[in-house]
């Protein structure tokens, strides 16, 4: 008992909640404009794919029977005696949602809770950009038996409720990420997926593989901890807290090992995530500050380039 | 101190250097911690094994250890040596009915013996004398044996061994010639050294002059005619007595009853009357057939002497020392009907039955030549001429195997508690890490 309460007295300790106004304030300014032409619906920041009667010009078509009447240019008409419409490129939102991964492999290293504070710092400031750029901006946590939504909106307290919204979650369980990517899915046209994607099957990539091909854009963020890629040298008997049922010790051999089936991992889940079309990064918790992993991420060379 | 069987004790401290050893390098579940990874680390037993600079858990390390080494002592048979001297003595101090005068032998032998000196007393058996029984030897009515005496001093000679540098024999004796046997000489001989002969007076009944053999028994007796052989034949001195017993005792002269069809002196009747084709005695060997009536049971042969055997080995006659002569008790049926007793062997039997008493004949003194023999030559003999006792037995043995089954039971529980303790620890701080998880 006293072991535990030393632990848990440690780790309280060592967490601190990051300062969500500063990092707002440092994103302030970033674009993210969308991968390819949106779907059409309410103006926004993003080049659509619908062609409208917006002041930007792009080209005149002949009127066909059924176009809107208002649309001819009858300044034209009059010259040519021919029947155009005018068209123009339209503008349009884009939905974005995060999906952000609680399971219990995020709460780590114990203490600090690096990955999840990163995670967490990520999907904020992400929405926030999103948001700048007149996005509905939405949060799907994915928790031990429970989903929080936040449904995209555009309101100005959104990005509040979503700092709330992390800062009451604990990573815990290990419940599977895909019911929350669906659920964002249904609700958005950009998904964003912040995980780890350690004890995700094959379903979390099948359900991110058909919303590509649904025409949606499908970003994953994979946050890694610098312990995770360079262990101790010392010997640990290593725990999974996702699957009690695994404690190996980590020797000196086996780390050998451990780093080979590791790094072979990360590459297969880049390969196979990028390969399905979805715009995967790599965030390493420590190596670089938040705004600039969010300019990054955000950047359209960095998207699909730093995996 | 020194071992019996070194060998074990040698094993024992490697063993136990092995289980110090094995102390410091500790298999034992290494610090936890969580990694959410853990799944790419290969999958082996939680378990691993690294070198510690100390013991691990040194109370069970000593104890375990003080465990192999008691065992591997006890095995090992640890003695304790005592100091040793220049020069120890085998007295063999001749307790027979051969000596005639024990305070004399008493005094013979405190003069030669010394505190570390072993004395063994000898008649028909030797066995040591304690240190403080030395001036109370007391003669036995037993015939001495001074092979047996010989082969006890061998085996002293063995135990002083580790005790002196060299060892002297020294035999106080009348040297009977009773005493002396086909194997003296040669039991002698493995006595690598020269003897101190001591000699003592011997039984004065050597010199007793006695009538020769007579018979007393009802006329018409067929075993008359038989000893009216033997008379003539030999040189006999006995007397027997075919009804009751005789008061009349001459010193040296054997009285030999021999009834008719009475029961003999210490004998009892067989369950079941058997017939037997011959007896023997003192060499003279008779083939007939003979009904066996009596047989003499262990008790009565406990202070005799056996004089004739029926040719399966059982006592056909017996002899009781007396004070100053012995008597006989004969078992044989003489039958009155067939040659038997004029027969020459059968005569010879008599003869030799009817001889003196075997304590008259055993105060003869031995020869010169014997004596010398038996003094041998050379000098005291070195330590090193015996062979180390292979019967030493050590008494801290079996303490210290029972010290060790003490020390693994002991073991077993305190294994036992340290390992639900270091189980408790172990879930302890499992769910201590869950929870701060």
């Amino acid at each position: 008992m006293a072991l535990w309460r030393e632990a848990r007295q440690s780790a309280a300790a060592r967490f601190e909640e990051p300062d969500y106004a500063a990092l707002l304030d440092s994103v302030r300014g970033i674009r993210w404009p969308a991968r390819s032409a949106v779907r059409g619906g309410i103006p926004g920041a993003h080049t659509s794919r619908m062609r409208g009667a917006s002041a930007e010009f792009t080209e005149y078509r002949p009127y066909r029977q059924g176009d809107d009447l208002r649309r001819i240019d009858w300044k034209l008409f009059a010259r040519s005696n021919r029947a155009y419409i005018r068209l123009s490129n339209d503008r349009a939102i884009l939905p974005t949602t995060i999906v952000l991964d609680a399971s219990a492999s995020m709460a780590f290293p114990v203490g600090s809770l690096g990955k999840w504070t990163l995670g967490a710092q990520a999907a904020v400031a992400l929405a926030a950009v999103a948001r700048n750029s007149a996005d509905p901006v939405g949060l799907v946590v994915a928790r031990e038996n429970d989903l929080i939504q936040l449904p995209p909106r555009t309101r100005q307290s959104v990005i509040n409720e979503m700092v709330r919204a992390v800062q009451d979650t604990r990573p815990s369980g290990n419940d599977p990420l895909t019911p929350a990517f669906d659920a964002a899915a249904r609700m958005s046209g950009r998904i964003v997926i912040v995980s780890d994607f350690l004890g995700e099957g094959d379903d979390l990539l099948a359900a991110a593989s058909r919303a590509v091909v649904a025409g949606k854009e499908v970003h994953a963020l994979h946050v890694i901890a610098p312990e995770e890629i360079d262990p101790p040298r010392e010997t640990v008997l290593v725990s999974d807290p996702e699957r009690p049922d695994i404690r190996r010790p980590l020797t000196g051999d086996a780390r050998d090992a451990y780093l080979l089936a590791f790094g072979a991992w990360r590459d297969r889940v880049a390969h196979e995530w990028s390969e399905s079309g979805v715009a995967y990064s790599v965030a390493i918790v420590g190596e670089e500050a938040p705004d600039h992993l969010v300019r990054r991420f955000t950047s359209p060379r960095g998207i699909a380039a730093t995996a | 101190m020194t071992f019996l069987a070194p060998g074990f004790f040698i094993g024992a401290l490697a063993v136990a250097a092995a289980v110090v050893a094995l102390h410091f390098i500790v298999t034992r579940q290494p610090r936890a911690g969580v990694l959410p990874t853990a799944r790419f680390v290969p999958d082996l037993p939680a378990t691993a094994t690294a070198r510690a600079t100390r013991p691990s858990d040194l109370p069970l390390m000593l104890l375990r250890v003080l465990l192999v080494l008691a065992a591997g002592a006890g095995l090992a048979k640890p003695i304790i040596k005592p100091s040793r001297g220049v020069e120890a003595r085998v007295i063999l101090a001749d307790v027979s009915r051969s000596v005639q005068d024990t305070g004399a032998l008493n005094d013979s032998v405190r003069a030669y013996s010394r505190s570390h000196d072993v004395v063994i007393a000898f008649d028909s058996s030797a066995r040591p004398v304690a240190a403080d029984s030395v001036s109370h030897l007391r003669s036995a009515r037993s015939r001495g044996n001074l092979s047996a005496a010989l082969i006890a001093a061998l085996r002293a000679g063995s135990g002083l061994r580790d005790r002196a540098d060299s060892v002297e024999l020294v035999i106080v004796s009348p040297f009977a010639s009773e005493e002396i046997d086909a194997a003296t000489d040669s039991i002698r001989a493995l006595w690598p050294g020269r003897a101190r002969l001591v000699t003592v007076r011997a039984n004065e009944l050597a010199t007793s002059a006695k009538p020769s053999l007579e018979i007393r028994a009802q006329q018409g007796d067929p075993l008359a005619v038989t000893v009216a052989q033997a008379k003539s034949n030999t040189d006999p001195t006995g007397l027997i007595t075919r009804s009751g017993s005789s008061t009349e005792e001459i010193p040296g002269r054997a009285t030999i009853e021999w009834p008719v069809n009475e029961r003999p002196r210490g004998a009892v009747a067989r369950a079941a009357r058997d017939t037997i084709g011959g007896l023997t005695a003192h060499g003279a060997l008779v083939v007939a057939s003979f009904e066996r009536r009596w047989a003499y049971p262990p008790d009565s042969i406990r202070d005799a002497e056996i004089v004739a055997r029926w040719i399966d080995g059982e006592p056909a006659a017996i002899e009781f020392p007396g004070a100053s002569s012995c008597t006989r008790s004969v078992a044989i049926p003489v039958a009155s009907a067939g040659d038997l007793v004029i027969r020459r062997d059968f005569i010879r039997f008599v003869g030799a039955l009817s001889g003196d008493c075997i304590s008259t004949t055993s105060a003869q003194p031995v020869d010169a030549p014997q004596l010398a023999r038996l003094a041998g030559n050379g000098g005291l003999v070195p330590r090193e001429a015996f062979p180390p006792r292979g019967d030493v037995t050590s008494d801290l043995a079996p303490w210290l195997i029972g010290l060790a089954a003490v020390l693994a039971i002991v073991e077993l529980f305190v294994r036992r508690r340290r390992a639900l303790e270091v189980r408790s620890v172990s879930a302890r701080s499992s769910r201590a890490e869950k929870r701060a998880a």
